[in-house]
């Protein structure tokens, strides 16, 4: 069924790029009345109505695959009901409606064609085709992953649309040149041979720009699906992508040689020199034209396979590369650096010795050697282990909850080891063979995520580090992963002070799911791009009077854009009752979710593990950063005037960079 | 008839086909701008009296003006959860609550002109 399925499609988009190219073809070459040139019209002809005919029913055979797979029952295939709905409220129908009339437009016009009386005849006839063929081609972007991209769905489909034109013209204007070749290196051929010279040549530029268009677009797609080497690597989507290079490589290399070598020789002498070149390029012009429909297959593989950038990578290689080089290697940073210019050195090397062209092989194979010592020096200390995990997304958001299950899981399985305070010195430390690691080191955040998971998951061998795999699920895994994250970046948050550093941010704000009371469950992250947010972690009775002053000033805050979101270190039970009727507050006071909330925080404390302060405010800015801190005993926000002036710098900041990201990596 | 001319009128007949759907178009998105803007209209004036009940907690009694300042829920066809001032239909009516408490409430009148008109109390915050 899916074999069915996928052939039909596969034939639909052959058929397609065949119309195209050969209607282009045929326009490129111009007209003639030499019988073998005329020969070869009629061959192309019968071949163009068969392909229309197989455009349709592939066409219908590839609606009732879609309708199997929308609803998931085979049976469903012929099912008329299905497939109308599908064609009446998809975008998919939508755009096959669309093709299809266009399609049998175009079948019309193949079957029905009337004699040809003149020079209009002629170019109305193919370029009508071409016309017809080449939209019905384009449009199938707009029914695949290309029209899915958000945002910017139009300019990927778009390229989509225009890469698939290309390989219309150069791919499927492959058979039809083949077949002219073939003719013309006959024998009985010799009167289309000038003909047949001609077109070579107008086809060969055309199909190198045609080329240009589909390595330029290819390469937008691959980034707008892809996006990433993980993703390259490590998914079934970006390994088709790779097969698919794979056979597009020798398709260049033979156009190479037909074009340097075969092309110069088909003019000349057309009896000696001409024919031989002809007949061999014929045949090399064959052999591309079936490689690119091996390329088709895989296209239409991929087309039911989810894009890399929306799967999880499964790194395949046992080390990655990294920059700046994470390990202090010794000197490593001069290594780099003699390397890469080594390597510069071999690159100019290759260029020059290919087109200088005195003693072209041994320049060349001398500066690859070159080029390959310079990548020997400078690449090795950029290498770090990695592990298939390496570049999986978090599953679980950085999320206050998050991290304080986290910290809980690491408290009953790590801190023996590790240490209560996670710098590698816990009781049971003593008698292993090598130091648990100080996850509060800055190291801890140069690893991926996924590293982390890995670790936690399998251990480390010879380290004594046991893996958790069986102990703890796959989410409890990633709340250590956030906790580590939290921690790492509790080190550097000790540089937080109250006055904002002008347009730096470099702190995510861990997300906070709270509510007020029965009011609806938000999210910090429901401010962004809106509120700069003043998170006040506070305790009664110390904090009673700032939280008076700051209910005294809610009104000129929510002015300048700020919001105050309140967070009761004892847990907020009855929280708002005790805080009582005088001063009047307003502003949010979490009665639900603060635990957490305080278990995230506090790691963002100048004393993180010694004792959690009584009070301590938060700056976050609209971007989702955590940009100040203050705690009564500095004087900064004392007035609220001071806290005033921070809010207004992030006011005027100009927003550059990109949101807090949600989840590790 | 000559293939040009049949081609001619082909493309012909798909541009006016590609000119009339536009247009289809833009009508379309003509009377659904009309559509939405009278639905707007008539939801805004021709409304009748209705009434709302939510839970909330009281943040703050103001009885100079007769206000109690409530974070509620979302109140269902009327406004999402938010911390906002409500009239009491009379002083009685929160007599004896205090900040924290958590309360069910009774919403009624045409908007914006609503009033609480009935209090529970539940619990405390």
């Amino acid at each position: 069924m899916t074999a069915l399925g996928l052939c039909a499609r596969w034939a639909h988009l052959g058929a397609g790029v065949f119309l195209v190219g050969t209607f282009a073809f045929l326009l490129l070459a111009g007209r003639s009345d030499r019988l073998t040139v005329v020969a070869w019209e009629r061959t192309l002809t019968r071949w163009t109505r068969w392909a229309a005919g197989l455009l349709l029913l592939s066409g219908l055979l590839s609606l009732s695959y879609q309708a199997a797979v929308v609803t998931g029952h085979p049976g469903d295939a012929l099912s008329a009901a299905t497939m109308l709905r599908l064609l009446g409220a998809t975008q998919f129908g939508t755009v096959w409606l669309l093709r299809h009339g266009l399609l049998f437009l175009l079948a019309g016009l193949i079957l029905f064609r009337d004699r040809e009386e003149s020079g209009w005849d002629w170019a109305a006839f193919r370029g009508e085709g071409l016309l017809l063929g080449g939209t019905g081609l384009g449009l199938l972007a707009w029914a695949g992953h290309a029209a899915a991209v958000e945002p910017g769905g139009l300019a990927a489909a778009g390229a989509d649309a225009l890469h698939l034109l290309a390989v219309g013209v150069w791919l499927g204007g492959l058979l039809p040149f083949a077949l002219l070749l073939r003719a013309a290196g006959q024998e009985e051929g010799a009167d289309a041979r000038p003909f047949a010279v001609l077109a070579a040549r107008s086809f060969s530029q055309m199909s190198l720009v045609a080329v240009l268009v589909v390595a330029a677009t290819g390469i937008w797609n691959a980034w707008n699906q892809i996006g990433n080497v993980a993703s390259l690597l490590g998914t079934r989507y970006g390994n088709l992508l790779l097969l698919k290079l794979g056979l597009f490589l020798p398709i260049i290399a033979l156009a190479a040689v037909n074009r340097l070598r075969l092309l110069p020789a088909l003019s000349g002498e057309a009896e000696t020199v001409g024919r031989p070149a002809m007949r061999r390029l014929a045949s090399f012009v064959a052999l591309e034209f079936a490689l690119g429909a091996a390329i088709l297959a895989v296209v239409i593989l991929m087309t039911v396979t989810p894009p890399g950038r929306h799967t999880q990578p499964w790194w395949p290689l046992p080390f990655r590369l990294a920059y700046p080089p994470p390990h202090d290697v010794a000197g490593a940073g001069t290594r780099l650096l003699v390397g890469s210019q080594v390597a510069l050195v071999g690159v100019l090397g290759v260029v020059a010795g290919w087109f200088l062209g005195w003693r072209r092989r041994l320049v060349v194979s001398v500066a690859a050697a070159v080029l390959v010592a310079g990548l020997g020096v400078a690449l090795p200390p950029l290498t770090v282990e990695a592990y298939p995990t390496t570049y999986r997304r978090s599953a679980v958001p950085y999320q206050a909850a998050s991290i304080a299950d986290g910290r809980t899981i690491f408290a009953t399985h790590c801190a023996a080891c590790h240490g209560r305070t996670a710098e590698g010195d816990g009781p049971e430390a003593t008698g292993l063979r090598r130091r648990p690691a100080n996850l509060t080191e800055p190291h801890v955040g140069q690893h991926t995520a996924g590293d982390i998971l890995w670790w936690l998951t399998h251990g480390i061998p010879k380290s004594g580090m046991p893996g958790f795999g069986d102990r703890l699920s796959e989410a409890e895994r990633w709340d250590v992963v956030n906790f580590l994250r939290a921690l790492s970046a509790a080190g550097r948050a000790r540089k937080l002070t109250e006055v904002v550093e002008p347009d730096r941010p470099w702190l995510a704000a861990p997300d906070v799911t709270y509510a007020v009371g029965p009011g609806a469950p938000r999210s910090l992250k429901d401010f962004r791009g809106r509120r700069v947010v003043l998170l006040v972690l506070f305790t009664l009775p110390e904090s009673r009077p700032r939280l008076g002053q700051l209910a005294r000033n809610y009104d000129i805050l929510q002015t300048m854009g700020a919001e105050v979101l309140a967070v009761p270190t004892d847990g907020g039970d009855q929280i708002i009752s005790r805080l009582g009727a005088s001063p009047r507050i307003l502003f949010p006071v979490v009665t639900d979710g603060a635990k957490e909330t305080v278990a995230a925080y506090s790691l963002f404390q100048p004393a993180a593990w010694i004792r959690t302060p009584a009070h301590v405010e938060y700056l976050i800015d609209r971007q989702g950063y955590l940009r100040a801190r203050w705690t009564p005993d500095s004087g900064g926000w004392a007035e609220v005037s001071g806290l005033l002036a921070e809010i207004q710098q992030l006011n005027q900041e100009t927003i550059t960079g990109p949101p807090a990201e949600e989840h590790v990596h | 008839m000559r293939l040009w001319k049949a081609v001619a009128l082909l493309n012909l007949a798909l541009g006016i086909g590609l000119l009339v759907g536009y247009l289809w178009w833009g009508r379309e998105a003509t009377r659904l701008r009309r559509e939405t803007t009278v639905t707007i209209q008539a939801g805004a004036a021709g409304l009748e009296e209705r009434e709302w009940t939510a839970r909330g907690v009281v943040r703050s009694v103001i009885p100079e003006i007769n206000v109690l300042v409530l974070t509620h829920e979302d109140i269902p066809g009327f406004m999402p959860s938010m911390t906002m001032g409500f009239r009491a239909a009379n002083p009685q009516l929160y007599a004896g609550l205090q900040v924290g408490d958590v309360i069910r409430f009774t919403l009624k009148g045409v908007p914006p002109n609503v009033t609480i008109v009935a209090i529970t109390k539940e619990g405390k915050t």
